[in-house]
């Protein structure tokens, strides 16, 4: 396992005659997934938009999305993973017993099926969001789906892509990568990037009270994040930029006002196919922008002594214990 | 600005071979004839060469950074860069972290390096990341050998349009040059297809051959005044047999101007993984009767790796033959990617093969200005390794050692021990340097003459070559010293090169619709902003032409 067997949206819109949607709810939360690059598009290799196209939809229940897909698989809760499993195995025609599938809510006839759709498509794409990646099995579950779209190319052309949401999350994690290795969950403590998720990610800092300061960008952790981890936050001096009034904002020792990305202020904002899309202002504002923040309170980092005296420290170190 | 005296000076465009001389930069940067006052450097006793050039490199863009998210365990346990207060904090290891990379490009000695596979559509991100590169001097190249709004112009026999969006596409990605890779076959991928044969029509197509790509791209290269010409990583790559596609495509490029990549990949006989062997005394043999064609060796070293490529079909095979972790990144139009982790071993036949190959180019190819020192990093193996292939180029004694540590039945499969060849510094200072400086048409790199720009790095003299090329005394840019005695004392930003190749301004017009039927983004969002690319420097085609 490991890996992903993806694209950019783009191929989805000029190609993709199958596309499955598992544990996300598009029509309410990506509500132009499907008009913009999906279902409703129309393309010089399916010249009859959505009727050229198979939609199925995996979820643990009904919800909104159901009413735009051909095919609607409702999956027992937590037995995602199981059920990615079977379809791995059904694949490649192994066993599968009765009570296995039982186990998922749903039936071999249905299963079979999709199989077979999923074998006789000519470019399939599986969507899958915070349904299948954050509930029981969590990262598993995900590994379980792109290794079933990779093994898919054995048969067919497949690709998989996670539905991400959050303003900008995947540009965080294209930056953080290229200048540390790593997406997220890094600590600098050593003097170079070390990664480890469940250590060093940002509510597990905080619940364990490791920091004594907190620097929050374009994001609200006082509205989702757990207890513990707000009432660290409450303790510590923390500082929001902002260009609103949030619950993290509201609980800050300093809250910057800054200028809306895209609508007061430039940039990039990545889509989460990865690809750079530049932000052009539309209005002025009188805040400024978060990169000029930051960049002046760098500079009056700057001015202050060296972090560690000259010479106290090696400056590389060869083998990583 | 700055003096280097008493060196022995190697500098292949100015034909010095190991003469003492003294050199003089400007405030400026360059290489000047008049003395000046400041800083002087001693260099008696050492030897002295133009900063290292890479020709083909993969170290900015969505592929790396790709391959950076999907090898957590080696940056683990690899190389760790710690922050001080001339440098930023990074991991080196096989997809080291982009300020890492500048660090170790420069701390060998290397001060230009030449990104070869950009997309269009992601172009912006590779700018921004080359930005975050220190220090080393920067050009990219993009990908157009699949591009299916080119391939449709081509279909229809428009080679004015296509060549007009070719040039569109290139100042639209605000890059160098064309590469093209596995022309048809990252096409024909899109449907789960591959094109390993020059003749026959691409999936998709019905009289479009890789062939005819790979003519008519090379003709638009040289009818647009590229400084580089076309960059291919041809068909077939790392198959058994693949000699005769390699062949066939040079055939395709008769009367061009050509630089083919990692020449290792395609040089292989048999059938058969079983029955591979070496196949290079015939390419080599090409090589030495076209001097139109340059190529880079793609050469391959053991140890762990992670190989990224545009060839996104090559990549599936690779990953069902090694059952590894496997990444692909389809393209909208334009291309497609792969990433799969890979380790060579020396007890491995085909890996044994392929070593042999790549240094077997590189020493059989009489002209060091014809081939060039790369490992297709991160492909073949990390950069950083570079001064391990130059041991084995320059001394033949290390080269029948590790021979003997190869599998027995790999006799008769190569020809490197029969090979008495051993690389002069000369041979050395055009392979890395001068000869790859020529080939990207950077007139001011790899030369340490009057007006070139003052990168220069220079050696204490070792008797091991391996130690002497790996730790620089000093390294040079820009006549700013930058590494002194392992220390890395400045990291400057560097340029970027850009090429603006003229085309008919009609042609945004026609691309529009074609544009919005494919892609989903803007048109008018597509094409990166000059003022996004840090430290441009355009070159101009069309004055070139006219001049």
């Amino acid at each position: 396992m490991g890996g992903k067997v993806t694209c950019t949206l783009g191929e989805v819109k000029q190609r993709a005659d199958f596309i499955i949607y598992w544990g996300g709810n598009p029509a309410e939360c990506h509500p132009r997934h499907f008009s913009k690059y999906t279902l409703m598009q129309k393309s010089k290799f399916l010249p009859k938009g959505r009727k050229d196209r198979t939609m199925v939809l995996v979820d643990i229940r009904e919800t909104k999305s159901v009413k735009a897909s051909d095919i609607f698989l409702q999956v027992r809760p937590g037995k995602d993973f199981e059920l990615i499993t079977i379809l791995r195995a059904l694949v490649k025609e192994q066993q599968v017993t009765d009570e296995q599938i039982e186990e998922t809510g749903l039936s071999r006839e249905a299963l079979n099926d999709l199989v077979s759709r999923m074998k006789a498509a000519k470019f399939g794409c599986m969507f899958f969001g915070m349904g299948l990646s954050m509930t029981r099995g969590k990262h598993m579950n995900s590994a379980a789906l792109l290794t079933l779209a990779a093994e898919m190319n054995a048969f067919t052309k497949f690709v998989a892509m996670p539905m991400r949401g959050h303003g900008n999350v995947t540009g965080a994690d294209v930056i953080m990568r290229w200048q540390t290795g790593f997406p997220f969950g890094i600590s600098f403590n050593r003097g170079y990037p070390r990664y480890n998720p469940g250590e060093f990610s940002t509510i597990d800092v905080l619940v364990r009270g490791d920091c004594d300061a907190a620097f929050i960008i374009g994001a609200d952790p006082g509205g989702t994040m757990p207890q513990p981890a707000i009432n660290h936050l409450k303790r510590i001096p923390t500082i929001v930029l902002d260009p609103h009034i949030t619950h993290t904002s509201k609980l800050a020792r300093v809250h910057i006002t800054t200028a809306a990305q895209g609508i007061a202020a430039p940039g990039t904002a990545y889509r989460m196919d990865e690809i750079p899309m530049p932000l052009k202002p539309a209005l002025k504002s009188p805040y400024p922008s978060d990169e000029e923040v930051v960049r002046r309170i760098n500079e009056a980092i700057a001015k202050k002594p060296f972090w560690l005296p000259e010479g106290s420290m090696p400056q590389m170190v060869t083998e990583q214990v | 600005m700055l003096r280097i005296t008493g060196g022995k000076v190697y500098d292949p465009a100015n034909k010095i071979d190991g003469q003492i001389k003294d050199l003089n930069i400007d405030a400026d940067g360059k290489f000047s004839d008049g003395q000046c006052d400041s800083r002087t450097i001693d260099a008696t006793g050492m030897i002295v060469m133009p900063g290292g050039v890479d020709v083909h490199t993969h170290v900015a863009g969505g592929a790396i950074n790709f391959a950076r998210a999907m090898t957590p365990e080696d940056h683990r346990r690899t190389q760790a860069f710690i922050r001080t207060k001339t440098r930023r904090s990074g991991l080196g290891g096989m997809a080291p972290t982009t300020f890492a990379t500048g660090y170790l490009y420069a701390g060998m000695g290397w001060t230009t390096v030449n990104e070869a596979a950009v997309p269009v559509l992601s172009a912006r991100h590779t700018h921004e990341e080359l930005a975050d590169i220190p220090i080393v001097d920067k050009s990219t190249l993009t990908l157009m050998a699949n591009n299916e709004i080119m391939l449709d112009q081509m279909e229809a026999g428009e080679y004015e349009r296509a060549r007009d969006v070719v040039a569109w596409y290139i100042w639209a990605a605000k890059s160098y040059g064309v590469k093209a890779v596995n022309p048809g076959g990252v096409a024909a991928w899109k449907w789960g297809g591959d094109a390993r044969n020059l003749s026959s029509p691409i999936e998709g197509y019905n009289k479009l051959t890789p062939g005819t790509i790979v003519t008519q791209l090379a003709r638009i290269c040289d009818d647009l005044g590229l400084p580089h010409p076309m960059h291919l990583h041809c068909n077939d790559l790392g198959a058994p047999g693949n000699i005769k596609t390699t062949l066939d495509t040079l055939k395709h490029l008769e009367g061009s101007r050509a630089h083919i990549a990692h020449s290792q990949y395609h040089a292989y006989g048999g059938d058969g993984w079983e029955t591979i062997c070496s196949a290079t005394a015939e390419l080599a043999e090409y090589f030495n009767s076209h001097p139109n064609i340059t190529t880079d060796a793609g050469a391959v070293i053991f140890g762990d790796t992670v190989t990224i490529t545009a060839d996104g079909p090559w990549q599936h095979l690779l990953y069902k033959l090694t059952g590894r972790k496997w990444g692909n990144l389809d393209v909208e139009n334009e291309t497609g990617c792969g990433i799969v982790p890979y380790t060579y071993r020396p007890s491995n036949l085909v890996n044994a093969v392929q070593w042999a190959c790549g240094l077997e180019l590189l020493l059989l190819i009489q002209s060091p200005w014809q081939v060039f020192l790369s490992t297709d990093h991160p492909n073949g193996g990390c950069f950083w390794r570079y001064p391990e292939i130059i041991k084995l180029l320059m001394s033949r004694d290390f080269r029948d050692e590790c021979i003997k540590k190869l599998p027995s039945n790999i006799k008769n499969k190569i020809v490197l021990p029969e090979i008495a060849r051993e690389y002069t510094l000369m041979d050395v200072a055009t392979s890395m340097s001068a000869g790859p400086a020529r080939a990207l048409g950077l007139k001011q790199k790899g030369n340490l003459g009057t007006g070139c720009d003052g990168d220069v790095v220079i050696y204490d003299q070792e008797d091991d070559p391996g130690e002497m090329f790996a730790h620089p005394r000093y390294v040079i840019k820009a006549g700013e010293v930058i590494i002194d005695d392992g220390e890395i004392r400045e990291a400057p930003d560097g340029r970027e090169y850009i090429a603006k190749p003229f085309y008919d301004p009609a042609t945004n017009d026609f691309m529009r619709p074609l544009f919005e039927d494919c892609y989903t983004m803007q048109f008018e969002n597509y094409p990166v902003e000059i003022e996004r690319v840090h430290g441009a420097s355009i070159h101009d085609c069309k004055n070139d032409q006219d001049s």
